[in-house]
């Protein structure tokens, strides 16, 4: 039997977490050690931008705490990312390569939607009956320092995820910077979050219930788990928090069996919660107790293949472009013939290309959102696409993907702009750049082909040959729009693959 | 107060139950326990050695008590200190009935050696001379010799004047008081003062110089005298003290003066450590650098031989600031840890007790086992010193040279001097294990044994650790991190003794071993914790001070009140070597008076007061005395139906539930239960070695009348011996070869 021995780190924004997995075919993962350190970066960045300079070689210490404990457990593998604390610091990229330099860890900086993605992944993989929760009306509600993120889940497909500035660090600051009186806090906490839930209520339910809320957090968490309580009726929980709401913190303390100093963040994550119960209409809670580095765990035996997917989380990606889609109205019926289009386009190129698995994944959601900045205008549509998916949370893509899908769609529509003209204007690299061009020579090919949005190559065969791309269409369709617009968009994918695509059409 | 008045006033308010009547003082009931230990020197039916070591720890004891108790109740009172403890006494009360009972108690145990222990070894041919009048020539001769050869050269007399401070005479040392008169002519004499400098100590009449002289402790203290030919055979010995000698050599110390007298003299300083562990950057050299303060304690104790020249008292009690209740006039030798070393005398073997066996192998671990096999096939209990410590050295020592183990982390408490345990962990690291090592720094008088195995340590490559700040660690855990085919196991030991294979032969302890994977779990998080890797945020099994251990009693106290009161059989058994934390003992009266059973086992110092009416009159408590000294602590609630019992480091003391790292743990396997159970029963019918607390604070040895005689120390020794013979049987007929028989077969 092949076991790993994995190490997952989570620079967090009040906590740096090392946990030690074993993954095997025959046991799962198994999680062997836990070390939980406390620097509060979060609060740092979130007012400073910048982090102060103890704190910089303080982490590097704990990095180098970790990395002797992974060397103790003989981990061969480990993945380490920060959050929103290092995602939010002007100077990352200098404090990461510090951190690497005392510590030899090389920490990666997960987007909001990475995180999220790996958050939802292992609640996903730890709950037993995740997809009968789901299919009924269910949200996850992950509470991080800096923010939360709210997913909403109906007939079994993710509908909708927003990011909202409500985590609980953050909270914590806010009330601590106003100075306010014990007695206020819950009415401030209250003000804060109502107000951020009532737009997303608007956005996403129309009055709709959530009936099922899964929590992914630190501290709720911990204390269910503690309790061996790992679903309870909201009720029951809105209850817990309210009687907690007596205590003194070290009497929170004791009963909960936490540290004084973790009792504000624990009080503030309960108050968070009951807000959003009320707003929800929630009837039940799941704990799973499961943290990012389970996430991170998870991902590893995902992509190792030593864990079959507990659900199917490609479809989610694509159940959450559509939703986007459709909130900027875009047509999907076209973006279904270009979507089946490039992608026998693609399936055409994978073997001979080495095309993977994810870029078929982003060419899909390009197609999808091809047209969504014609919702702000028409005219400058490529920009309006470019910004509307920049700012878009895309669960499950990293802020690297999501750039490249969003560029995709901009030379979609506009001029393709070359790797060494626009190094100085992103953070792109050139293997992501050379992605870019190889999914914007499909996506223009598919777009050429419904031209006249009338699926005239609903039909068609391709042959892949040395020098072409041989696109066979059956005779009798009038394709002369499309051929004549074709020349263009062939010098383009030429360019890129090599082989020019030419249309057959049978006499 | 009657039973039915206490009911009323107590429904009134929760204050009830803290009435200072209802709580004995804990430096009391301490001197209360050593009163127990010196009746066994007392008993005739023990045996003469061990009446001898019963009178030396009871002596051991006193000191330890002073030097830590007394001195801090003695800060209290000097610092104005009003608030008063549980049983209504401020600190310079408690000073007052301390010293008082201390003195009784003195007297006692100088009594006890002189009119039944002196007596009685000179019944069976031990003689202690007390002066050289008592002498052979022979012997006298020998001496002589000895003192030339042995003694003078390491005899260093200290004098006291203008030019030279009062020496500084070390904590617990004996010391010779020497009041000297210079000699007619004579020149400035080993003093050597110069006239100018000379400011002679003003006594009575005349003009007389002081000087001490320490009894080296590099010597032995008790010198048997050589035998007269033939006598070693018949049993006999004589023996003299180590000042004695010096005593009677005084003169030869100081040949310019004349010896005005000479008496021995001990002091006995504070031992209380002030270091500020927020601000120390390095605990082993705040420690280090204490205790080398330690040494200027202020003096809380003097002891003098009776009949000791006033002038030289004087000299001392005004040097030394003492007040009159602090002196120790002591009809006998100073210091009686010194029988502890007759008890090691050649040729008299059979004044010993010979009834407790050695420790026996554990039946679950034979000699040369798997030890990580047997501990898969389920936990392991172990209850010391009946059964051996050897598998507790062995799971360490195994686990330093196995190559499948990744990781031994352990905490240290007190270790033996020349530890098995320790050199396990060294050779660990040297293979290239993590060894993690807790030492503890701070335990009370092992500090410097402490800082040595910490430095030793930490040379050999293990990872030492010194404890959280402010806390005492003093929970016994060890975890092995072992890498096997189906991945990481955890392997845990918890006990609630030390990590010392020298005491686990004296010390009554019980010890569990497990995989089991929650029991590991935590394990692993206590180190975590520990070493200030991470603060858990949640426990399976364990129970840790000062987080949760307190409030987990006092609910499961609480819950056996409410079965109680229910209506439902409801029963507490407890056994540990101390109850004086206030909230416990209010809530074992709460829970008393809810109709609770409760039955403690509380070998030193308690604090709760039985058969108060309405309170505590269903409360009994019972301390065992005996050959072994009794430190395991068990708790046993009955839990409407579901027992639940755990063993652990903590007592129902306050140090140990708010001051200190305690870790109690659950017995779950029925076997694990039954043998910990069986062990609380046991003790509660002993009727040889328990004395019962009666309601006015006394004890008294158990009624026998009508009673089975039980001995529970001797139970466990036998019941081990069994169990070990049981298991060598069974292994002797599963490697017994037996061919089979050849069986003709008849054709019918």
């Amino acid at each position: 039997m092949t076991i790993h021995t994995f190490g997952a780190i989570d620079v967090g924004s009040y906590e740096q977490e090392l946990k030690i997995f074993e993954v095997s075919k025959a046991r799962g993962i198994r999680p062997v050690d836990s070390l939980v350190r406390r620097v509060d970066l979060g609060s740092d960045t979130y007012q400073t931008g910048k982090i102060r300079s103890g704190n910089v070689r303080e982490v590097g210490d704990i990095l180098r705490e970790f990395r002797e404990v992974m060397n103790n457990y003989r981990v061969t593998e480990y993945k380490a990312y920060g959050t929103s604390a290092i995602r939010e610091m002007d100077n990352a990229s200098m404090v990461l390569s510090l951190w690497e330099q005392r510590s030899g860890i090389h920490v990666g900086v997960l987007s909001n939607s990475e995180q999220r993605f790996l958050d939802y992944k292992s609640a996903a993989a730890k709950i037993g009956d995740f997809d009968s929760i789901i299919s009924d009306s269910c949200a996850i509600v992950d509470i991080g320092g800096g923010s939360i993120q709210i997913s909403l889940f109906s007939d079994g497909k993710l509908g909708a995820t927003q990011n909202l500035r409500l985590g609980i660090l953050r909270l914590y600051e806010k009330i601590r910077s106003i100075d306010a009186r014990e007695s206020q806090r819950d009415a401030m906490i209250s003000e804060m979050v109502d107000s951020q839930l009532e737009v997303f209520q608007k956005l996403y339910l129309n009055n709709r219930k959530v009936r099922n809320l899964i929590i992914v957090d630190d501290y709720i968490s911990a204390l269910m788990q503690s309790r061996k309580m790992e679903d309870v009726p909201a009720a029951a929980f809105i209850e817990y928090v309210r009687m907690a709401r007596d205590m003194s913190v070290p009497e929170i303390a004791r009963r909960v069996q936490i540290a004084d100093d973790n009792v504000p963040l624990l009080y503030i994550s309960g108050v968070l919660m009951e807000r959003i119960i009320e707003a929800f209409g929630t009837e039940h809670i799941w704990a799973p107790g499961i943290t990012l580095c389970d996430g991170i765990a998870y991902e590893f035996a995902e992509k190792q293949k030593i864990l079959p997917p507990s659900h199917n989380f490609e479809e989610d990606i694509i159940a959450c472009a559509h939703n986007i889609s459709r909130r900027y109205m875009g047509d999907e019926t076209r973006g279904e013939t270009i979507e089946t289009i490039a992608l026998r386009i693609f399936d055409a190129l994978r073997k001979q290309y080495g095309l993977s698995k994810r870029e078929r994944l982003l060419l899909r959601i390009c197609a999808i959102l091809h047209d969504c900045g014609k919702y702000i205008s028409i005219t400058n549509l490529a920009e309006c696409s470019y910004n509307i998916i920049m700012s878009t949370e895309i669960i499950g893509l990293s802020h690297i993907e999501r750039e490249i899908v969003a560029n995709v769609v901009r030379f979609n529509h506009s001029e393709f702009v070359y790797y060494e003209e626009q190094q100085n204007m992103s953070d792109l690299d050139l293997d992501a750049y050379l992605m870019i061009g190889r999914l914007t020579a499909i996506l223009r090919l598919a777009n050429g082909m419904d031209r006249s949005h009338k699926r005239k190559f609903e039909d068609f065969g391709l042959t892949l040959k040395p020098d072409r791309l041989q696109i066979n269409i059956r005779p009798g369709v009038d394709i002369t729009l499309e051929k004549g617009m074709f020349a263009h968009r062939a010098d383009f994918f030429e360019e890129i693959f090599g082989i020019r695509p030419v249309i057959r059409q049978k006499k | 107060m009657t039973g039915s008045e206490n009911r009323k006033t107590k429904d009134s308010g929760d204050n009830f139950f803290r009435n200072p009547s209802f709580y004995i003082n804990r430096e009391l009931s301490w001197l209360q326990f050593d009163r127990r230990c010196l009746m066994e020197a007392r008993s005739r039916e023990n045996p003469l050695m061990e009446r001898l070591n019963f009178l030396s720890i009871t002596a051991s004891n006193l000191d330890e008590f002073f030097m830590v108790r007394v001195a801090s109740i003695q800060d209290m009172a000097k610092g104005g200190y009003t608030k008063r403890d549980i049983a209504g006494m401020t600190a310079g009360e408690q000073l007052c009935a301390i010293l008082k009972e201390a003195h009784s108690f003195v007297d006692l145990q100088y009594s006890t050696y002189n009119r039944s222990l002196v007596p009685a070894l000179s019944q069976e041919g031990i003689t202690l001379i007390t002066g050289y009048e008592g002498l052979t020539k022979d012997e006298k001769q020998y001496l002589d010799e000895l003192f030339e050869t042995e003694i003078y050269p390491v005899v260093t007399p200290m004098a006291s004047d203008a030019s030279r401070p009062f020496p500084l005479i070390r904590n617990k040392s004996l010391n010779l008081g020497v009041l000297l008169s210079r000699k007619k002519n004579a020149g400035p004499g080993i003093l050597g003062r110069t006239k100018k400098a000379k400011k002679q100590l003003r006594t009575e009449t005349e003009n007389l110089e002081f000087a001490t002289v320490q009894v080296p402790s590099v010597l032995p203290r008790v010198i048997r005298l050589p035998a007269a030919q033939g006598e070693e055979k018949q049993g006999r010995a004589r023996i003299i003290l180590l000042e004695t000698v010096i005593r009677e050599n005084m003169a030869s110390l100081f040949q310019s003066y004349d010896i005005v007298c000479a008496y021995p003299f001990r002091i006995m300083r504070s031992a209380d450590m002030d270091i500020d562990e927020d601000e120390a950057e390095d605990l082993l050299k705040e420690i280090e650098k204490s205790l080398k303060q330690r040494r200027h304690g202020d003096a809380i104790r003097l002891e003098v031989e009776s009949g000791m020249d006033r002038r030289l008292l004087n000299i001392l009690v005004e040097e030394l600031q003492l007040s009159m209740d602090e002196i120790f006039e002591i009809d006998g030798p100073l210091d009686l840890t010194f029988l502890s070393k007759v008890r090691k005398l050649e040729g008299f073997d059979s004044l010993f007790e010979h009834r407790y066996s050695a420790p026996q192998p554990v039946p679950e671990l034979p000699e040369g086992c798997d030890l990580f096999a047997q501990i898969r096939k389920g936990d392991i209990f172990l209850h010391h010193p009946y059964e051996t410590f050897k598998p507790v050295v062995d799971f360490v020592a195994k686990a330093a040279v196995d190559p499948d183990v990744l990781a031994i982390k352990q905490t240290l408490y007190r270790v033996s001097g020349n530890s098995p345990i320790v050199a396990a962990l060294a050779r660990a690291a040297d293979n290239g294990k993590q060894v993690t090592v807790l030492v503890e720094l701070k335990a009370r008088f092992d500090e410097e044994n402490n800082i040595g195995w910490a430095k030793m340590l930490e040379k050999a490559g293990c990872h030492v650790i010194y404890g959280l700040v402010g806390l005492k660690t003093h929970s016994k855990i060890t975890l092995v991190v072992r890498r096997e085919e189906d991945g990481i196991r955890r392997y845990v030991h918890l006990a609630t003794g030390n990590y010392n294979d020298t005491t686990a032969r004296l010390y009554t302890d019980v010890g569990l071993f497990t995989c089991k994977e929650p029991f590991g779990e935590d394990a692993t998080a206590v180190f975590n914790m520990l070493s200030g890797y991470s603060e858990p945020r949640s426990w399976n099994k364990l129970i840790l001070a000062p987080l949760w251990l307190k409030d987990r009693f006092l609910y499961m106290i609480g819950r056996e009140a409410e079965y109680a009161k229910r209506g439902e059989r409801a029963q507490i058994k407890a056994k540990m070597n101390s109850l004086c934390d206030p909230d416990i003992i209010e809530a074992l009266y709460k829970a008393s008076a809810a109709g609770v059973q409760i039955q403690l086992i509380v070998r030193g110092i308690c604090s709760l007061k039985v058969g108060i009416r309405g309170v505590s009159d269903n409360i009994t408590v019972r301390s065992i005395v005996g050959n072994f000294l009794e430190h395991s602590r068990i708790f046993y609630f009955e839990n409407g139906g579901k027992p639940e019992i755990y063993a652990g480091s903590a007592d129902w003391m306050p140090r140990n539930l708010d001051r200190r790292v305690e870790i109690v743990f659950p017995l779950e396997d029925e076997t694990v239960r039954a043998k910990a159970l069986h062990i609380l029963d046991v003790e509660l019918q002993d009727t040889e070695q328990a004395s019962i607390l009666h309601p006015d604070g006394t004890y008294e040895k158990v009624d026998r009348r009508g009673k089975e005689k039980v001995n529970s120390q001797l139970v466990f020794c036998n019941e081990a011996v069994l169990a070990a013979k049981k298991m060598q049987e069974e292994l002797h007929r599963t490697r017994l070869f037996v061919p089979e028989e050849h069986v003709e077969e008849t054709g019918d």
